[in-house]
């Protein structure tokens, strides 16, 4: 899934939540490398680190193709010369002037990092911001594909880490392998994956990986998952209840077949049936035959009267 | 019975022979989509979903704001809410639709179509002349053939029923049937950059342009009743997707001590006073479970009047839980109103759990099986609190950790 991830199944937000045990920057540098192959024009918004540093150990091709608006050397612009990307600009009229500077078509913006930004702007202005990117770029006449930010998990309060992961469309939480693992198949790390897709689904993954030269990466099974088992599931399995029974409780095929053919004590045939159901509409009648011993007397129909 | 229940369904609208006899000058101006409620008098709209309806006492009264508690990744909240929307379009009341995040009119074109009587009436008269066709290869029934020539009714969940419908989540409402239908947005990314930024009392810029909006619409289409020429009233259906969350520039989801902290609460205040004063309903979806400081919670609890709150398996530990497998998530009521009243009808029963189906969103008791493993006698602490935790899910859970009151 990570592999997909970095070819880009998600658009959106895609949120790359690193610690102090684990960077992700080679992570980002991985969706950056494998945009640029796609053929994407990508914006990287730089603040953590210098401009040579993060160009170092991409393909010269690739670092060459890299739109690169520099935020680290004179954030608050107290040199007073322009040309750089002052923390100011960083609002949707800023970003999107910066992003028609480059070439029209699909476009990728990379933020290193967003905690750089949460820490010195406002932050629901900076959630709104991010959120407006796309639309505001669209009626610029560029579209944004997707936003990959890297946060640093470490920095921010929880509540501030959950309300960006609801905001985000994919979120990969970049931890280091346990130790079994790295000694044995060369893979460094561990990300788990959140995914929403578009139908309201969510997919949660893990996976091992490792980031080879050139930024490419190269991704590892997930991990087995070593759950004792369960001793419940045994002791209330089906017990076959006639098993054990001193009579007989089964029917062979020519018992059932007797059973069936015997009459119920409803079970009219089939004239008698169609006629009581037929006459059902009419009015009741009753029908009398007189007997032997019985007399009649319309005059007298109790025959108590002494006449 | 019998010959009832056939003349019955014979008739176009699958009511009953009997017309009830009321004089012509007492009748009542019914509005389409609301009946009166047997317990309190108030006039009841259905919430969209007929199950929930049953929990809440018959459905959501006209003035009144019923707030959902949104779930960790948002999918069940956004799906009562297109219900409340789709309710709306099919009852033809008009519809405000507020949001910071998606465009109201994608919201209303991805709404659920209804499950209409007529339609599946036809599909059964298909039945029945298929059914008649073929009575010879039919097997009759053997002890109940009193039965066999009356015709078949089919038990479903499209019964038919004005108040309260059913809908097919694969299928959208038709463009038509929402075009016929006036309704009203709200997109806020659009209303700022209209106009520049304002704050007043308490408030943050967003939610005042929010009530602005909704007040100036119940003024000019005459919900407060400033038209009484108008012969045929109407209803509002308000629904406002995730307030409180950090894209209506409220950050009381990021921070323990929020700089705003009364503006959700305000804004609840200032809103249940429009509603009050005119014939409409709202619905409103919250970001609960961000909310850090849980006293803003219980303060926006107690100024609504029906709360909700949702709780959803996926991604948490009861996913594979074998008690939950059948279900998808948790109900928790936490309020509901008391109108003109002393008491609320609150249901005996707190473990509620929901399923979804393509047709169908049932709410039903929960079961909890007993317990009958062999460490019941002598459970842990940390068991005691999971225990406490499934039997009692009220919203004690929601703010408590595993930690257990330790004399």
């Amino acid at each position: 899934m990570l592999g997909e991830l970095v070819a880009g199944a998600a658009g959106g937000l895609v949120l790359i939540q690193d610690t102090v045990d684990c960077e992700g920057r080679s992570l980002l540098k991985t969706f950056v490398a494998a945009s640029v192959r796609r053929g994407e024009s990508v914006h990287v918004f730089g603040f953590e680190i210098p401009e040579e540093e993060f160009r170092a150990g991409f393909d010269p091709d690739v670092a060459a193709q890299l739109l690169y608006q520099d935020g680290f050397t004179d954030p608050l612009c107290w040199n007073g010369k322009t040309g750089g990307f002052r923390v100011e600009e960083f609002s949707v009229l800023g970003v999107v002037t910066r992003l028609q500077r480059g070439p029209v078509g699909s476009a990728t913006i990379i933020l290193d990092s967003l905690s750089w930004l949460l820490l010195r702007r406002p932050v629901p202005a900076l959630c709104q911001t991010l959120a407006q990117i796309p639309r505001a770029a669209a009626n610029a006449g560029l579209r944004v594909t997707r936003i990959v930010v890297l946060l640093h998990g470490d920095l921010h309060p929880l509540g501030l880490v959950d309300t960006l992961h609801s905001l985000a469309r994919a979120v990969v939480w970049v931890g280091p392998a346990p130790e079994g693992m790295r000694s044995k198949e060369d893979a460094h790390q561990l990300a788990s994956m959140l995914q929403r897709k578009g139908s309201g689904k969510v997919v949660k993954k893990e996976e091992y990986f490792s980031i080879l030269t050139g930024f490419t990466l190269k991704a590892f099974g997930e991990p087995t998952r070593n759950t004792p088992p369960d001793e419940d599931a045994d002791s209330h399995s089906a017990v076959d209840t006639a098993a054990y029974l001193t009579f007989n409780l089964q029917l062979s095929d020519t018992e059932r077949q007797a059973r069936d053919r015997v009459p119920l004590p409803f079970h009219f045939s089939a004239q008698k049936k169609s006629s009581l159901l037929e006459a059902s509409a009419g009015t009741g009648k009753i029908y009398y035959e007189p007997d032997a011993t019985d007399d009649l007397d319309e005059e007298d129909p109790d025959d108590d009267l002494d006449v | 019975m019998a010959a009832l229940a056939t003349g019955g369904a014979t008739s176009s609208d699958g009511a009953t022979s009997f017309q009830r006899k009321v004089p012509a000058n007492s009748r009542l101006a019914t509005i389409a989509g609301t009946r009166p409620s047997v317990r309190h008098g108030q006039l009841l709209l259905s919430s969209g979903l007929p199950s929930l309806d049953c929990v809440l006492g018959g459905g959501l009264a006209v003035g009144t704001l019923l707030l959902i508690g949104e779930d960790k990744y948002n999918i069940y909240s956004s799906l009562l809410f297109k219900y409340f929307l789709a309710e709306g379009i099919v009852c033809g009341h008009n519809l405000f639709v507020a949001s910071a995040k998606e465009d109201p009119a994608d919201i209303l074109k991805e709404l659920p179509a209804p499950i209409l009587d007529d339609v599946h009436k036809k599909q059964l008269d298909e039945e029945e002349s298929a059914v008649i066709s073929k009575q010879e290869s039919r097997e009759s029934m053997k002890i109940a053939w009193r039965y066999q020539n009356l015709p078949k009714m089919e038990v479903s969940p499209a019964v038919s029923a004005r108040f309260g419908h059913y809908y097919d989540l694969s299928k959208t409402l038709s463009p038509e049937l929402l075009q016929s239908r006036k309704w009203h947005r709200f997109f806020l990314p659009e209303e700022l950059s209209l106009q520049s930024e304002i704050k007043t009392c308490n408030m943050t810029c967003g939610y005042t342009r929010l009530l602005q909006s909704i007040q100036r619409i119940i003024c000019q289409e005459g919900f407060d009743g400033s038209y009484p020429q108008k012969k045929q009233k109407n209803i509002l259906r308000i629904g406002i997707q995730s307030l409180g969350s950090v894209l209506w520039g409220d950050d009381i989801c990021c921070t323990d001590n929020p700089e705003y902290i009364h503006s959700l609460t305000t804004f609840l205040y200032v809103l249940r006073g429009l509603l009050r004063m005119s014939l409409s309903a709202c619905i409103i979806t919250v970001p609960s479970h961000l909310i850090q400081n849980k006293a803003i919670m219980e303060r926006v609890t107690n100024l609504s009047d029906t709360v909700v709150g949702l709780e959803s398996f996926i991604g948490s530990e009861r996913e594979t839980n074998p008690l939950y497998k059948d279900y998808h998530g948790l109900i928790h009521v936490h309020q509901i109103p008391q109108l003109n009243s002393l008491i609320c009808d609150v249901s005996g029963t707190k473990d509620l759990a929901f399923r979804l189906k393509r047709k169908l969103f049932s709410i039903e008791r929960l079961h909890l099986p007993p317990d009958l493993s062999d460490t019941v006698s002598r459970s842990s602490k940390q068991d005691l609190a999971e225990s406490t935790k499934l039997l009692s899910s009220g919203c004690g859970a929601m703010a408590t950790g595993k930690k257990h009151l330790d004399f």
